[in-house]
């Protein structure tokens, strides 16, 4: 069915009626022989000819902006496809320094600069963290509605073709050349609200649509645990909000999550209150209350102007890439663990997957294959897999338990810690540092959770 | 905290309560002390006014406050206080979505020698030093407290206690030697018993078992099992730990399974 449909379209294009002659005679020796010296399996590909790579971005959010970017300044025929341009997601909204750098973001678009972390422990041992933050370093707390429409309008910029519409399925190309057809609802214009339903050809696809990703469905992909982050917008009255100019605060313990945290974060104008748990979704509201209620005095007053929840991938997804097709930012899984980013790496990870396409094109000229993508793959897992799994190694360690997490507040009074952690968000490296100071620090650490634990077993025979 | 501050009788419309009544019908925040209603949280629909009680007397420091109507914010100082929360989703704020009011009364935690979010060492001396196991217990049995309570943590009154004030001994003293006492007593037997039983199968004597390499393999296995097996449980904990350590690491190659021999990438 799919190649009869592709025959008729076929028809309309009159320059892919040689595309078919030139892959039959090219096919074997792009399998053997590469022609250059760098052994690249696109680079025997197939030149196009009379047009251009055409890739759609499924997913407007900043995976998908800067993967549309990245493409249509790379020479791609770019279309992105955002099923709601007003979209306002919910989101921490916290955003690294260096991506602002990387990403040439105006200042304007960053709410706050969050200069202050305070982290408050099961005991409500509150340690303020930052004071070895420079000057110029900050986290910028953005709102997702108006850092995606900025994203998107770049790409558009660029030569990006936004469409309005809703990813529905795709159906799969017979062969390495024919292209993958996208199914999808349009919508504005004449089809107004309802929509209508249309087709799109595609040589390649980036899935950047999100947690709940169809273009993973439709790749099979696979399935992988999440968590819910369940937030409430309060706004709270002008005084109190002054305490949050620019400080976040993260509340650890049993009563606030049993594996995450729960969070007060600056927005604009009001604060985002919320908590997320992997293991116990169902009890995510006795944790909000819980979360709230540690905040208590500070959001005296307020009132939730909003009640959001959104699922947070903890870890990639089985498969990531199938054929010409490759995943990006949440609908790859590219969440941390501990805590809990995901918008840096989101359109870090588009862009790296558009470069690669760019790349394995040779800006559009030629057509892609798996290997080009797998080179994404591999770019990603060696930039940032230390960053995944010392989060997931703290995360296993000092999100355990009570103890744990006193702890783990313990540790964050000390300035190395500050230091490192820091400077390891900012500017997402895992910074080596000082072997004297890490042996002092491990030290310290196993001294912490020693003390954390024994008081715990002093607990456990009260009985209070 | 002052005590009285918020004492109504159940239907009022206290409009002193709130300086700035905000016209909109957004609901607000209740925080919420007890975790006793997880069921119930946002839609309630009953009217049921729980009278200004005191409560249970147990602190003096309780005090209690209603607010009967949605819509209306509560401008009081933090008090120990429970109301339910009645927010709810988009609700509209008016008679529609009315809060239950119920009144607990939980007090915070107190002992005359916290002072100022810290234990204050000099109630502590016991013969001009600091009993270290009466800070420990103290700070344990606040820890438990806040286990079943949760307080709220407040700027005017922050908590800096810091563990590591204690000594390092102290915590060795109470924590350590009991069980290195235990441990060792294990491995003594455990020794004992092995060489016994390897000299009168074998005929080697203890100093020769000493220098055998199989001897010296089987003795440092039994060290190490006795020192990380301490409880029946530990060899599950064993495994599952061991299991959890790589599982992460399966979870980001499994997208390299399936791959064609190009180039796998083993990190």
């Amino acid at each position: 069915m799919a190649s009869i449909a592709l025959k008729s379209f076929i028809g309309l294009r009159q320059n892919t009626a040689e595309k078919p002659h030139l892959m039959t005679a090219q096919t074997k020796p792009s399998s053997l022989n590469p022609r250059k010296l760098r052994v690249v399996a696109s680079k025997s590909s197939p030149r196009l000819t009379n047009r251009n790579l055409r890739v759609a971005v499924i997913g407007g959010g900043p995976a998908g902006g800067a993967a549309a970017e990245t493409l249509a300044k790379g020479g791609v025929e770019t279309y992105l496809i955002e099923r709601k341009l007003d979209n306002a997601k919910p989101c921490g909204g916290a955003i690294p320094l260096c991506m602002v750098g990387e990403f040439d973001l105006p200042l304007d678009i960053i709410d706050r600069r969050v200069t202050r972390m305070k982290m408050i422990s099961p005991s409500n041992v509150a340690v303020d963290i930052g004071q070895t933050l420079k000057p110029h370093e900050y986290i910028g707390m953005v709102r997702r509605e108006v850092l995606d429409a900025y994203l998107r309008d770049r790409a558009q910029a660029s030569g990006a073709e936004i469409i309005n519409g809703l990813f529905l399925k795709m159906d799969m190309p017979r062969d390495g050349e024919s292209p993958y057809v996208l199914h999808y609802t349009g919508y504005g214009g004449k089809a107004g609200a309802v929509g209508e339903k249309r087709t799109l050809e595609v040589d390649a696809v980036i899935g950047a649509d999100g947690a709940n990703s169809r273009v993973a469905k439709a790749i099979g992909a696979g399935d992988y645990d999440y968590a819910i982050a369940f937030q409430e917008r309060i706004k709270i009255p002008d005084d109190k909000m002054a305490y949050y100019q620019n400080l976040a605060e993260m509340y650890v313990g049993d009563d606030v999550s049993p594996d995450f945290y729960g969070w007060v974060f600056p927005k604009c104008d009001h604060v985002a209150v919320g908590t997320g748990t992997v293991t116990h979704k169902g009890d995510i509201k006795k944790f909000q209350l819980a979360t709230r209620n540690r905040a208590k005095d500070k959001i005296l007053g307020g009132q939730i102007i909003r009640v959001e929840a959104h699922p947070i991938p903890e870890h990639p997804r089985p498969r990531r890439l199938s054929g010409r097709v490759a995943l990006v930012g949440d609908a790859a899984g590219y969440v941390t663990k501990c805590s809990g980013e995901g918008i840096y790496f989101a359109a870090k990870s588009g862009r790296m997957c558009a470069e690669a396409v760019v790349e394995g094109s040779e800006n559009g000229k030629r057509m892609v294959n798996e290997g080009d993508l797998r080179k994404y793959l591999e770019k990603w897992d060696k930039t940032y897999w230390p960053t995944y799994k010392v989060l997931d190694v703290l995360q296993k360690v000092f999100y355990r338990s009570n103890p744990a997490r006193e702890a783990f507040v313990e540790m964050c009074a000390d300035e190395y810690v500050q230091k490192m952690t820091f400077d390891s968000y900012l500017y997402k490296t895992v910074v080596p540092g000082n072997p004297w100071e890490d042996l002092k620090l491990a030290v310290n650490t196993i001294g912490s959770l020693v003390r954390a634990n024994a008081l715990r077993r002093e607990m456990d025979k009260l009985s209070v | 905290m002052p005590i009285s501050m918020a004492l109504f009788s159940p239907p009022t419309h206290p409009p002193s309560l709130s300086p700035s009544i905000s016209p909109k019908t957004h609901l607000t925040v209740k925080p919420h002390l007890s975790l006793r209603q997880p069921k119930t949280p946002f839609f309630l629909l009953s009217t049921t006014r729980a009278s200004a009680d005191n409560g249970a007397g147990t602190s003096a420091s309780a005090a209690t406050a209603l607010e009967p109507e949605a819509g209306q914010k509560v401008a009081e100082p933090p008090q120990p206080v429970v109301e339910k929360d009645a927010s709810s989703a988009g609700a509209n704020g008016s008679a529609g979505a009315a809060e239950a009011v119920e009144v607990k009364v939980v007090s915070k935690f107190e002992d005359p020698r916290w002072v100022e979010g810290t234990w204050d060492l000099k109630q502590f001396e016991k013969d001009g030093k600091p009993d270290w196991d009466a800070v420990i217990d103290a700070e344990a049995k606040r820890r438990k407290w806040l286990e079943g309570k949760p307080e709220s943590s407040s700027n005017d009154d922050p908590i800096v206690f810091d563990t590591s004030i204690i000594p390092w001994w102290a915590w060795t003293k109470r924590f350590h030697l009991p069980e290195a006492e235990l441990l060792n007593g294990r491995a003594a037997m455990i020794g004992f018993f092995m060489a016994y039983l390897v000299d009168s199968l074998t005929g080697v004597g203890l100093v020769d078992q000493m220098g055998n390499f199989f001897c010296k393999t089987l003795l440092f296995v039994a060290v190490v099992g006795v020192l990380v097996i301490r409880k029946n449980e530990d060899i599950e904990n064993l495994k599952k730990l061991l299991e959890e350590t790589t599982f992460y690491d399966k979870q980001w190659q499994a997208t390299w399974q399936d791959e064609t021999p190009g180039g796998s990438k083993n990190q």
